[in-house]
């Protein structure tokens, strides 16, 4: 190989050939996945996000939560997700075109996300959890290992007879001073507008690729 | 000493003309290599003490973590790998290097534009994309710079004054190529532009295997080309076979991506190729094998005594475990178990540390006595690099992928809490951040020797690094 030309051009034809064959195929093939209308309900799933928790989505992606956290349900059989009860079916193409970026993340040093608003269905447990993770409840810690966001929230002294509605009440040793109160900031309400929203609970025809059932049919015609 | 003949001072001037440019780009390097290690230190270290730098936003460890990478791969690994390239390629091309002045200017930009897309990420605006992590804003100053610097690779190339074209010469044009447009791509794809739904994960995964494979891998297989055989004073093994080796490389590993993405919520023939992909480069890595590990055969004694020799033997063993991991992550059996956990962390750092930052530390201790025609301070300082090197690689990559391997264990079966997974894992991130820290000293002994070695102050010159004998003791006179 002596000829300077021919090492460029093959080398830019390496690449057009993944990138084409690659990102422009996927790109062409998902780029049409639309919502999908239940012909009975007449709904369209994934139903959008809503204007805070697209907010929170941002501040997901902002404070890195994505470095230990994914939000991917392997299917059936690939691991223990279902076991887990991180989800009920594994994650499908069709569940993330409601986000603007999707960050299915590459390492589980914390829990599996994608389906946490339906473990965790109150705004309370989640604002205890991101102040003092480590404050236990009933002998468990709320999110072990995980360190405290507690920058999202504002501490100022309380009025005495009318406290804030949302001010968050910290269980046993990470309790608020006397006379202080721990209030959220829009930041994080918006993020845990947007935890509560992770839940993917809608069965697309096409959630379920391998049919359990007619594994079974074949075995019972025996 | 017999007078230097015509190619010897051709070579002379060769190097120095490289020397600012070079002593530039890896200074940037070595100063993000340590800033880039600290950051490491303390975001691994938060997984021990959660509570570590946490109340402040900026410290928080999403963005601690990707700060460190950012400055880890784009400040010490392309800088690096940029000096060693733009060296390499005037060597090879006999051809001195024009423009050093318009390098160096881009060398500014680019280390600005880093430092930027660092305070971006700490001030709020870090993407969370893998390895895309700095904000917008720095994308057409890093490819700005980045061409205005790679350009000369491939104008030295164009002029060079050589009948033959060596092997390590494909491989930085290819580098040199394959890195604007696979950022220029992924950029474009995720935020100029943003791609639908989940094309998003696809582009990364396509982008981050696409760095690892088709710039650092190419530039450490580059240093193992050229200074084993020139060290050693023998030709490549079987000089035919590195062609294909070189293209059939280059195909399979820019299909490779998908593989990363493996039971995830994307179309099963993204990951399948992917597999496919890394079950064929085998092919490449054999044949590679065959022509570095032939040219060391029987000789591998000779090789223990250059310290650049040293570096560049624990950088070929990595390619391999890479190549292993690579491999072992396209089956399902095995990914189901080590995905997400520490095994691809493992896999990657494999790359990018244990593979190409080792054969950066061999050249250097090979490029740059000769470009500044000075020797090397302290060689104590060397021996503590080269020990601290091999043994935080070797304890990193087998103690966290045997850690990998039980989490990923532990994750699957349902009866284990996650807290019990937290505790376990403990001392394995206590491992990681005791690793880092070995390595950082490492780091430090190299950055003294380089001060020393960069500094006009210190301007000793000796004609080659010599190692000194131990002085003769006392006793033995009498």
């Amino acid at each position: 190989m002596r000829n300077g030309l021919a090492i460029f051009c093959g080398a830019f034809l390496v690449l057009a050939l993944s990138w084409a064959g690659v990102l422009l195929t996927a790109h062409r093939q998902l780029t049409g996945l639309a919502q999908y209308k239940d012909p009975a309900e007449d709904t369209l799933f994934p139903e959008p996000l809503n204007g805070l928790a697209d907010q929170g989505r941002a501040v997901y992606q902002d404070l890195g939560c994505a470095s230990c956290h994914t939000q991917q349900v392997r299917r059936e059989g690939l691991g223990g997700d279902i076991a887990r009860k991180w989800g009920d079916r594994q994650s499908v193409a069709r569940d993330y075109i409601r986000e603007k970026t999707v960050l299915i993340g590459t390492t589980r040093f914390g829990p599996d996300l994608r389906n946490v608003g339906k473990r965790i269905p109150e705004a309370d447990y989640f604002y205890k959890l991101l102040c003092a993770p480590e404050a236990t409840v009933g002998g468990v810690a709320l999110a072990h290992g995980m360190p405290s966001f507690r920058f999202l929230f504002d501490l100022h002294p309380a009025i005495a007879g009318q406290p804030s509605v949302d001010a968050v009440k910290l269980p046993g040793a990470s309790a608020v001073p006397a006379g202080y109160e721990l209030v959220p900031t829009l930041r994080a309400k918006a993020l845990v507008a947007y935890l509560m929203d992770l839940k993917d609970t809608y069965e697309y025809p096409e959630a379920h690729p391998f049919s359990e059932s007619a594994k079974g049919e074949g075995e019972h015609a025996k | 000493m017999n007078p230097p003949d015509n190619q010897r001072t051709e070579q002379l001037d060769i190097d120095a003309s490289t020397r600012w440019p070079v002593l530039l780009l890896f200074g940037s390097a070595l100063s993000w290599l340590l800033v880039g290690g600290l950051l490491e230190i303390f975001a691994s270290i938060q997984f021990n003490v959660p509570a570590f730098l946490s109340e402040c936003a900026w410290f928080t460890h999403g963005r601690l973590s990707a700060a460190a990478e950012s400055a880890l791969v784009y400040g010490w690994g392309m800088n690096a790998g940029l000096a060693f390239a733009l060296w390499l390629m005037a060597r090879l091309s006999l051809s001195t290097l024009r423009s050093g002045g318009w390098i160096m200017v881009a060398a500014v930009f680019w280390n600005s534009a880093l430092t930027l897309g660092l305070l971006g990420i700490f001030g709020g605006a870090n993407t969370s994309f893998e390895l895309l992590e700095m904000p917008r804003f720095v994308t057409l100053l890093l490819l700005g710079s980045y061409l205005l610097m790679a350009v000369w690779i491939i104008t030295t190339f164009s002029i060079r004054n050589t009948e033959n074209v060596f092997a390590s010469q494909w491989y930085l044009l290819g580098a040199a190529l394959w890195f604007p447009w696979m950022y220029f791509v992924a950029r474009t794809m995720l935020f100029t532009a943003p791609v639908h739904g989940v094309v998003q994960p696809i582009v990364d995964a396509w982008y981050v295997n696409g760095l690892y494979g088709l710039w650092f891998t190419p530039l450490a297989l580059a240093a193992a080309y050229y200074l084993i055989p020139k060290i050693l004073g023998q030709p490549i093994y079987d000089y035919y076979i590195a062609p294909i080796a070189f293209w059939w490389f280059a195909i399979t590993t820019a299909f490779a991506g998908g593989a990363r993405l493996m039971g995830g919520p994307v179309p099963a023939w993204v990951s399948t190729i992917g597999s496919v992909a890394n079950f064929l480069v085998l092919a490449a890595v054999i044949m590679i094998g065959v022509n570095l590990l032939g040219t060391l055969a029987g000789r591998v004694g000779a090789a223990q005594k250059s310290v650049t020799l040293r570096f560049i033997l624990l950088s070929v063993a990595a390619f391999f475990v890479a190549a292993l991991l690579n491999l072992l992550l396209a089956f399902r059996g095995f990914a189901q178990t080590a995905q997400f956990t520490f095994i691809p962390v493992v896999r990657d750092w494999t790359i990018f540390y244990a593979c190409f930052s080792t054969a950066m530390f061999g050249a250097a201790y090979f490029l740059l006595p000769r470009v500044t025609g000075k020797a090397w301070r302290y060689s104590s300082l060397i021996r503590i690099h080269y020990g601290a090197t091999a043994l935080g690689t070797i304890g990193l990559v087998a103690g966290l992928g045997w850690a990998g391997w039980h989490q990923g264990q532990m994750l699957n079966d349902a009866s284990v809490s996650f807290d019990a997974i937290v505790n376990t894992l403990a001392p394995w991130h206590a491992f990681h951040t005791g690793a880092l820290i070995l390595l950082a000293f490492g780091h430090l002994a190299f950055a003294i020797n380089f001060v020393f070695i960069a500094c006009p102050v210190n301007s000793r010159r000796t004609p080659a690094a010599v190692i000194q004998a131990p002085p003769a003791m006392e006793g033995a006179k009498a």
